[in-house]
């Protein structure tokens, strides 16, 4: 009975277009609308606030608001499509390599985009004053970031947390969430709107080179380690998303769970150190032209995180 | 190894302390060591020496030593190479020489001489009066001849090494090799390796906090850029060699079968660790070469360096990317299509920082008057073979390529193309262009012209032809070959071309000698230089310069030389201002980051052998390991181990609790009268919680000792499985560890008894409870993946 019904859908399977086995994928109804609609809008807040209180004008102000809307959307993005596009319903217990893409886009790419869309604040701004200045304070510490950064990135894949927060929808939003806040936390010291708080560019290359090392620990010991980090993907009668044609297809194609798991480490490990790297570069750069700066500063920061998300991204959405 | 951070604030004089007293200042007689070292004279004055120059020199001398043993092994290699079926050296013999050539080079000649010039050169560049801890200088110096004796000991027990320098397993384990060449390979190596973390350690802490005043990061001098990428790179790369020596040694001495497959071990696994390490190594080796030679190309343009930005950056990319590709000498071991793909593209965006080099010093020499003397022309040789060695490497890049190439002779051409065509060139570049500042005398320009035709011919005799020996599939490593179609021809020219090499160095050899003692005086700048070693006397008086010069630019001698054209004026650069973080602070953060390293291979071999078995792909190792993990919790007494857990994590507060006791203590100085009472308070106060922090860490090694007896006493020993061999090796190394911190915490306790570490000193026992609090933050990944099983299910 199992046989034939296994028969039945190779054989839909193979009949089937990649179009039409990816486009039930898409889950247009998903919740992630509204968290992004409620980013959005408490940036947009922010923004006006700041551009009330700042009385910067001029070509260079006005290009520097462009680029902070465009991360702001761009962040937004990112975010809606890591849940809405086949990417969330793969990652939800069918692929491991989707979940990886899914999890750097939470941890690294929105985080880091959202930073650089916020206004930027000289000496503490709105981060010194009342409601907010406890988070500011928490975040200005650079060693927390780094070890959440690296924590979430660790914790979360340690077999049975993954396994378990793929399984239950609750404790997977923990986990998003928790993604989200250790991403703000790690990039705060780096590209944060709050120039008091970002590390001086030799310091930022040790913290980004350090964190570059962690996750290509990790990355190894993913794509090396006989054993399924991801139990749930690796188990093929897991439930009925390990049934999704297209993850059918791709394992008929010699995508086997393990291969699955190679591309899933390579993922973890290869796009995160592409990413610091090119932010190394563009903070070497500040820091070797810091004497022409003009004391207006801190703005190319965003523009790098922007071309460095391009790199990132491109490397990632390309993956099944 | 932890002598490092330890090693020298005792005998710091306050003034060293403030980072700014370089500029201006009339230098004193030099660190209470230099002095001491410098008085003493003759052979005595160099053994006890620890003046950075002094032990410069002795690096040098030991590495030159070391290249005619290393040298004169290749050309009996190459001379059983000369004609088909020659009977010379036996096959045995053979594997002996190959393998101490290719040690001898890379950790006795390679890596020496490189300490050696950055030990003579980086303070002098740097304005500083000496090298961060000279009394630990002189210690990794003196582990050098002791491993390099240790290593060419075995050859007098009738049994060198002979598994290769990469000593693969399972041919370096005792099945395959029962005779003890491996094991002083092995330890030879250990001893070297801690005195290169050692050595980087040093040169880490000497950049970042003994420049003079005025020398910003963004005006260091790229040599001493390189070095300090270098450095680092080092301190994050031998860990993952010795983690893989030392589980190597659990093999061989104790019965493990961690990297025997026939019981269960995995042979990939060393390749792993040798390659995590031995990929770095590979620019460990060329980085100091390109930062010798943007020195020595500026010089003979008569130009600044162009586009200093991108050089040093490029430096940053390359040790980033070389973390990330060593794989690229596995694609053979079948690590899957997708795993070859990721290392190629990696491997073949290291191309990208290091073209960005090649043209910035093509660019540098664009339009200079360039000055064709020796040392210029190695540095253009240089060029031209370095870029000839970086295609062949990006070459090996693409899979498939390397699948038809790999183990033939065209690797060996790869890598002699990088390694001599680039490395060595860059060496003899240096050495003619400092040897003037080392001695006070010139080298010869007609010797040192002969050397270099002679260099140049000999290299690309003996190693182009390879190429097309290595095409044609003739394998590396095998002592004799048939009389293929041509291959007699070609290993004839090639062997012809290493006797050559000889010639040359013989030459250079005795150039050296007679310009020592007869060449022409140099007088303090012959060429003309712009870095701040040319600003002192040729050879540096003992404390260096007696007034720093101003630094307001990257070529601060310059400056000096041509007022009205100053590079301040033309070309400014990010002022200094004046950070100079607490050396031992800096140099424990440095040594953690290197034990880290060590502790998360030494645990990922834990993990690898103790998963709960993979869903597919199933071998004879995992189902073992199955069997293991099934034991671990059986053996395991998990929570009396959390008690103890507690135990040592409570000694981190008690640590913490001393440490702002004595913070809190008042100066000696400013005690007076009732004060005193409340300062001897304080600092006994300090002594007690520093006892209380020894106590709870004597209590935990007791535990662990007892843990060790009753697990032996059950039949758990090392050599029973896997899970056995990696959890004494993790658990022990980590009781080490705990050891030698109460080892210097006992120490601690004594100086503040002494009264040596003064409140004004807390910076010294704050950078020694770094280490004690990493110590905890390690048990605390031990409890997690050994005792409760995380990553394994």
């Amino acid at each position: 009975m199992n046989e034939v019904h296994n028969t039945l859908v190779v054989e839909g399977v193979a009949k089937a277009s990649w179009s039409e086995l990816i486009r039930p994928l898409w889950n247009v109804s998903s919740p992630a609308w509204f968290v992004a609609a409620a980013w959005l809008a408490t940036w947009w807040a922010l923004n006006r606030n700041a551009e009330r209180g700042a009385a910067a004008s001029g070509a260079t102000a006005e290009r520097h608001a462009g680029r902070r809307a465009a991360c702001a959307l761009a962040a937004a993005a990112a975010f809606v499509l890591s849940f809405v596009s086949p990417l969330g319903a793969l990652a939800s217990g069918a692929l491991f390599s989707a979940h990886m893409v899914q999890h750097l886009s939470m941890l690294l790419v929105v985080p880091l985009l959202a930073l650089a869309a916020l206004p930027r604040e000289r000496a503490g701004g709105r981060f010194a004053r009342s409601p907010w200045r406890g988070i500011g304070a928490i975040l200005g510490i650079a060693p927390l970031g780094w070890a959440l950064g690296l924590g979430a990135m660790w914790v979360w894949h340690e077999p049975t947390a993954c396994s378990a927060a793929t399984r239950s929808a609750a404790l997977g939003a923990v986990r998003d969430a928790t993604f989200l806040l250790a991403g703000t936390a790690f990039w705060w010291p780096i590209a944060g709107p709050v120039a008091r708080d970002r590390l001086e560019p030799p310091l930022a290359l040790a913290y980004l080179f350090s964190a570059c090392l962690g996750c290509t620990v990790l990355g190894i010991l993913i794509t090396f380690t006989p054993l399924a980090v991801g139990p749930v993907f690796a188990d093929n009668a897991s439930g009925a998303l390990a049934e999704l044609p297209l993850v059918a297809r791709l394992r008929g194609l010699g995508f086997t769970p393990r291969a699955d798991q190679q591309l899933g480490g390579l993922l973890m490990w290869v796009p995160p150190c592409v990413l610091y790297a090119a932010m190394s570069m563009r903070l070497m750069a500040r820091w070797y032209g810091e004497h022409r700066r003009s004391p207006e500063g801190a703005a190319g920061l965003p523009a790098a995180g922007a071309s460095a998300m391009v790199v990132a991204t491109t490397a990632t959405e390309t993956t099944p | 190894m932890t002598v490092g951070p330890l090693d020298d604030p005792v005998m710091v004089p306050v003034d060293a302390a403030d980072p700014s007293a370089g500029e201006g200042a009339v230098a004193s007689a030099g660190r209470g060591g230099g002095a001491a070292g410098s008085a003493a004279r003759g052979l005595l004055g160099w053994v006890s020496t620890v003046d950075h120059k002094r032990v410069g020199v002795m690096y040098i001398l030991t590495a030159l030593l070391f290249l005619l043993v290393g040298g004169l092994e290749a050309i009996v290699i190459r001379l059983q190479l000369a004609f088909p079926r020659m009977t010379l050296v036996s096959p045995e013999v053979f594997n002996q020489l190959f393998t101490m050539h290719g040690t001898t080079m890379v950790f006795l000649v390679g890596m020496p001489v490189l300490v050696g010039f950055a030990n003579y050169f980086v303070p002098l560049m740097i304005g500083a009066r000496d090298v961060a801890f000279p009394r630990l200088n002189a210690m990794s110096y003196w582990l050098l001849p002791c491993g390099g004796l240790l290593l060419h000991f075995s050859v007098l027990t009738g049994a060198a090494p002979d598994a290769g320098w990469f000593a693969y397993a399972p041919l370096s384990t005792k099945p395959y090799s029962s005779l003890p060449g491996v094991d002083y390979w092995i330890a030879g190596l250990l001893l070297l390796g801690v005195g290169s973390i050692a050595a980087a350690l040093n040169i880490i802490a000497t950049v970042i906090c003994e420049r003079a005043r005025g020398m910003s990061l963004q005006r260091l001098p790229l040599f001493v850029w390189m070095t300090f990428v270098t450095a680092v790179l080092t301190v994050m790369a031998l860990p993952a060699l010795n983690a893989a020596l030392a589980m190597l040694l659990v093999d061989r001495w104790l019965g493990a079968a961690i990297f025997q497959p026939a019981r269960g071990g995995s042979a990939i696994l060393w390749q792993h660790f040798f390659w995590i390490f031995g990929h770095p190594e590979v620019y460990i080796l060329i980085l100091p070469g390109f930062g010798m030679i943007s020195e020595v190309v500026p010089v003979f343009s008569r130009k600044p360096i162009y586009g200093y930005g991108f050089v040093a950056g490029s430096t940053i990319a390359i040790g980033l990317l070389s973390f990330g590709v060593w794989a690229h000498h596995m694609f053979t071991a079948g690590l899957g299509s997708a795993a070859d793909i990721f290392f190629a593209i990696g491997s073949l965006l290291i191309a990208i920082p290091t073209g960005i080099k090649v043209f910035n010093w093509t660019a540098t020499m664009w339009g200079g008057s360039l000055r064709l003397n020796t040392s210029m022309c190695f540095a253009v040789a240089f060029l031209i073979q370095f870029v000839f060695g970086g295609l062949s490497g990006i070459a090996f890049a693409a899979v498939p390529i390397d699948w038809q190439t790999t183990d033939t002779y065209f690797v060996v051409a790869h890598f002699h193309y990088v390694l001599f065509g680039g490395l060595v060139f860059a060496l003899f570049a240096g050495v003619y262009y400092w040897f003037p500042k080392m001695t006070g005398r010139l080298l010869d320009e007609r010797l040192g012209k002969a050397h270099f035709w002679l260099m140049v011919v000999g290299f690309n005799a003996t190693f182009f032809v390879q190429h097309f020996l290595g095409l044609m599939g003739m394998p590396r490593r095998v002592y004799t070959y048939d009389a293929q179609p041509g291959w007699a021809l070609l290993n004839g020219i090639s062997t012809l071309g290493s006797l050559v090499i000889a010639l040359g160095v013989l030459i250079f050899a005795w150039n050296l000698l007679r310009s020592a003692f007869r060449g022409p005086i140099a007088g303090d700048n012959p060429w003309g230089g712009f870095t701040l070693e040319w600003a002192t006397t040729s050879p540096p008086p003992p404390a260096n310069f007696d007034v720093v010069p101003p630094i307001r630019s990257r070529r601060p001698t310059w400056d000096l030389d041509h007022p009205e054209n100053a590079d301040w004026k033309n070309r400014p650069t990010a002022e200094d201002r004046g950070t100079r973080p607490e050396r031992g602070v800096v140099a424990v953060w440095a040594f953690i980051a290197s034990e880290a390293m060590f502790f998360v291979l030494l645990l990922s071999a834990f993990v690898v052998f103790n998963s709960a078995g993979p869903t597919t792909a199933a071998g004879p190792a995992a189902a073992d390991a199955t069997v293991a993990a099934g034991r671990a919790g059986a053996d395991l007494d998990i929570p009396r181990t959390l008690g103890f857990t507690a135990c040592l994590l409570a000694s981190s507060a008690t640590f913490w609790m001393a440490l702002r006791a004595l913070r809190r203590a008042i100066p000696a100085e400013a005690a007076v009268g009732a004060d005193a009472a409340r300062r001897s308070a304080g600092v006994r106060r300090c002594m007690a919680w520093l006892a209380a922090t020894i106590v709870l860490g004597a209590v935990f090694l007791a535990n662990q000792v007892s843990e060790y007896i009753g697990l032996v006493r059950r039949g758990v020993t090392i050599d029973r499985d896997l899970f056995a061999a990696t959890f004494f090796t993790v658990t022990g190394f980590h009781g080490l560890h705990v050891f030698a911190g109460v080892v210097m915490l006992c120490v601690m306790l004594w100086l503040v008894r002494a009264g040596a570490l003064s409140p004004r000193r807390a910076g010294v026992l704050h950078a020694g409870g770094l280490y004690w609090h990493f110590v905890d933050v390690v048990w605390i990944a031990v409890v997690a993946i050994v005792y409760l099983g995380a990553f394994q299910r």
